[in-house]
């Protein structure tokens, strides 16, 4: 029996490495793939983390909230701020032109006096606080008299959640500028009702700062770890690529019952399972060595090309783990569509639709945690989504053998699943 | 001195799913030990469904089926042990070099080693492939590539050996050469069940010969027998054409 699967794993390695094509769909394919696609992200990345969000302002303030908002923007680095177009010293009209051309997303007008009226309403609002008089006192409620509109240019390419960034930044500005007038004004108040030996304390507010925050992330790695498009691209398009072995697999398959050799061992005192067992065995190999070179590529390429370079957790066995289980339930997948199709195009196109499918469902397009709430619950059903778990845990929660192993499971249960489905199916198609 | 039968087959009926009629209507007749038993038959006769049934690529709807002693249904991996199948379409991979794909159908015979080798340089010389046999097989004639698919069904010398249209499609040399092997073959004591449209092939290649329609067995004989038992028929062919008639079939 041994021999009989080491011939059939000897045939299979033989038709695999003299098929050109298929090897490089095999492994060319997929290193471009995770490549290009990496680069892709990476650069939308650096769109908002580090380029920043491309902004016109019009300051025709020049006064504290002017100056505020155009510092606040600068230093946050979630954009790059100018106030010109073009050499010329930016105005609404302009800003407006430039953003609806797309030279900038987003175009922001701070209207002439706005300081003035945020002083005059905090003005306000204090003296309704501390009043001097009997009217003033009689006094519920306070009128205000000015106010301010600033007015936000966006290109309609702008994504909400740059838009959202924007709109809070400003929030927070108008916010400190206010609160910074409102404490100055009060100190001011004060100081007048204090006797003269009495110092009212000077920058105050700038103390005021006692609640601060860091960003740390839950993850295990040892070192400094920031998510970033290499540590999510890689094993997400390392999956997808695995799980492509679809359509070869799927294909040689049915190849295999055009060419009439299944046919023939069907005759002989060999059982198909030996011949399917030959093809899973060099399959899950490929798989392997795809995963390698797809880590290679994480590992070396990307950083060549300015990209941080792919940690890979704490766990080696933990990926060899996961990676054998995905290995086992791509080819299984695989065993499936070959067996359930009529014809090899009909295997192409299932196969890969289906793969299709299973990643966008998966997360492997866009993160589960942004799909509505039904798609969540979907999401979980999808092989590919197991998979992309299991190399999260290990790649960015830095989590050993044991935060991968219900994900293993459920990768072999689905193997050993579809090797059923495909084996009931080839005794019901051979019963005719 | 009477043969001993091989091949028993009574009352075997097949009716695919979904079909309206029975491809083989509870056909019964045996095969003796060393007859080369031809199965003749116009197009969508039912030899083939017989052939596929006796290899046990898929059971009888009913009937009872005993090869060399077993029955089939109870033993079909010792069956499978005993014979072998050249199917009508080339069974190969074309990726693979003759040698290859000889080394790998032999393997899942159960030869190995030394012994497997030697077969199979063998039948590469006798079959006159020995210069092609590093050769992928897509890039062999017709004739080559039904050479290859004869020796891949017989390199663990079976019993009883099943040709379904071994001959169709090649050219008078390669068809010699097979034929002329099929005969050593059966001299050193391989039974063969064969089926063709060649009915000159038949008549000088075949001991014994049934003609079947329709799912039925019309006669059972030698070819001589026949030929002599049918009136107006000179030769098989005639004998093929009176019993069957002249009408076109699918």
């Amino acid at each position: 029996m041994w021999y009989k699967l080491f011939a059939s794993i000897k045939k299979e390695t033989i038709i695999l490495l003299r098929d050109k094509i298929g090897l490089s769909i095999l492994f060319i394919m997929p290193m471009v793939l995770v490549l290009v696609m990496t680069l892709v992200q990476d650069s939308a990345f650096k769109s908002i983390n580090e380029r920043g969000i491309p902004i016109v302002i019009v300051d025709n303030d020049h006064d504290t909230l002017g100056i505020s908002i155009k510092q606040g923007l600068h230093y946050s680095k979630l954009c790059v701020v100018s106030d010109s177009i073009d050499g010329k010293p930016a105005t609404a009209e302009l800003a407006k032109q430039a953003v609806s051309q797309g030279k900038f997303l987003v175009g922001i007008v701070i209207p002439k006096g706005a300081t003035e009226a945020v002083r005059k309403n905090v003005g306000q609002l204090v003296s309704s606080a501390m009043p001097s008089d009997e009217d003033s006192l009689s006094k519920t409620t306070v009128e205000i008299t000015d106010s301010i509109n600033i007015v936000l240019f966006i290109d309609p390419v702008t994504k909400k959640s740059f838009l959202t960034s924007i709109t809070s930044n400003l929030h927070e500005f108008i916010s400190i500028v206010k609160t910074k007038i409102m404490f100055q004004t009060f100190s001011e108040q004060i100081a007048e009702l204090m006797p003269e030996n009495t110092k009212a304390p000077k920058n105050a507010f700038a103390q005021t700062q006692i609640i601060n925050y860091k960003e740390v992330y839950a993850s295990n790695i040892i070192g400094e770890l920031v998510p970033n498009a290499v540590q999510h691209n890689v094993p997400a398009w390392t999956i997808f690529a695995m799980f492509f072995i679809v359509i070869p697999l799927a294909g040689s398959i049915m190849k295999e019952k055009n060419e009439g050799s299944v046919f023939r061992l069907h005759t002989m005192p060999s059982s198909y399972l030996l011949l399917i067992n030959g093809k899973i065995i060099v399959y899950v190999c490929v798989c392997m060595l795809q995963f390698l070179l797809m880590m290679s590529v994480g590992l070396v390429f990307l950083p060549m090309l300015g990209l941080p370079v792919l940690v890979l957790g704490n766990s080696l066995l933990g990926i060899f783990i996961v990676t054998l289980a995905t290995s086992f339930a791509a080819t299984g997948y695989g065993v499936m569509v070959g067996t359930i199709a009529s014809t090899e195009q009909q295997a192409a196109i299932v196969g890969s639709l289906s793969i299709l499918l299973l990643s966008a469902l998966g997360g492997l397009w866009v993160p589960t945690y942004i799909m509505p709430e039904l798609m969540r619950h979907i999401s979980v059903l999808s092989p590919l989504n197991w998979a992309l778990e299991g190399f999260y845990e290990l790649f960015l929660r830095g989590s050993g053998v044991k935060g991968i192993l219900d994900e293993s499971l459920k990768l072999f249960i689905f193997f050993i699943i579809t090797m059923t489905i495909a084996s009931v199916i080839n005794r019901v198609k051979r019963n005719i | 001195m009477k043969s001993e039968p091989i091949i028993e087959i009574e009352n075997l009926t097949k009716t695919f799913k979904g079909a309206d009629e029975a491809a083989v209507k509870g056909v019964s007749f045996s095969i003796n030990k060393n007859d080369i038993f031809g199965l003749l038959g116009p197009n969508g006769a039912g030899k083939t469904t017989i052939i596929s049934i006796l290899c046990s690529l898929f059971p009888p709807t009913s009937g009872k089926v005993i090869i060399d002693g077993m029955t089939l249904g109870n033993d079909i991996s010792s069956i499978k042990q005993i014979i072998g199948v050249v199917p009508q379409d080339i069974a190969l991979y074309p990726s693979l070099t003759a040698r290859e794909n000889l080394h790998f159908y032999g393997s899942m015979y159960g030869l190995k080693g030394a012994e497997l080798k030697r077969k199979i340089e063998d039948w590469l010389l006798k079959l006159g492939l020995t210069d092609a046999a590093n050769r992928r097989v897509s890039t062999y004639s017709g004739g080559m590539k039904r050479r290859v698919n004869l020796i891949a069904s017989i390199l663990h010398q079976p019993k009883i050996l099943f040709l379904d249209e071994p001959t169709v499609g090649v050219d008078v040399q390669s068809r010699n050469v097979i034929i002329e092997h099929l005969t050593e073959l059966n001299k050193q004591g391989t039974t063969i069940i064969y089926t063709s449209h060649h009915m000159e092939e038949a008549e000088h290649f075949c001991t014994q010969v049934a003609i079947i329609d329709n799912g039925k067995i019309i006669t059972q004989g030698t070819p001589q027998e026949l030929i002599s038992n049918t009136p107006n028929s000179t030769n098989l062919e005639q004998v093929f054409l009176n019993l069957t008639n002249r009408k076109l079939r699918d």
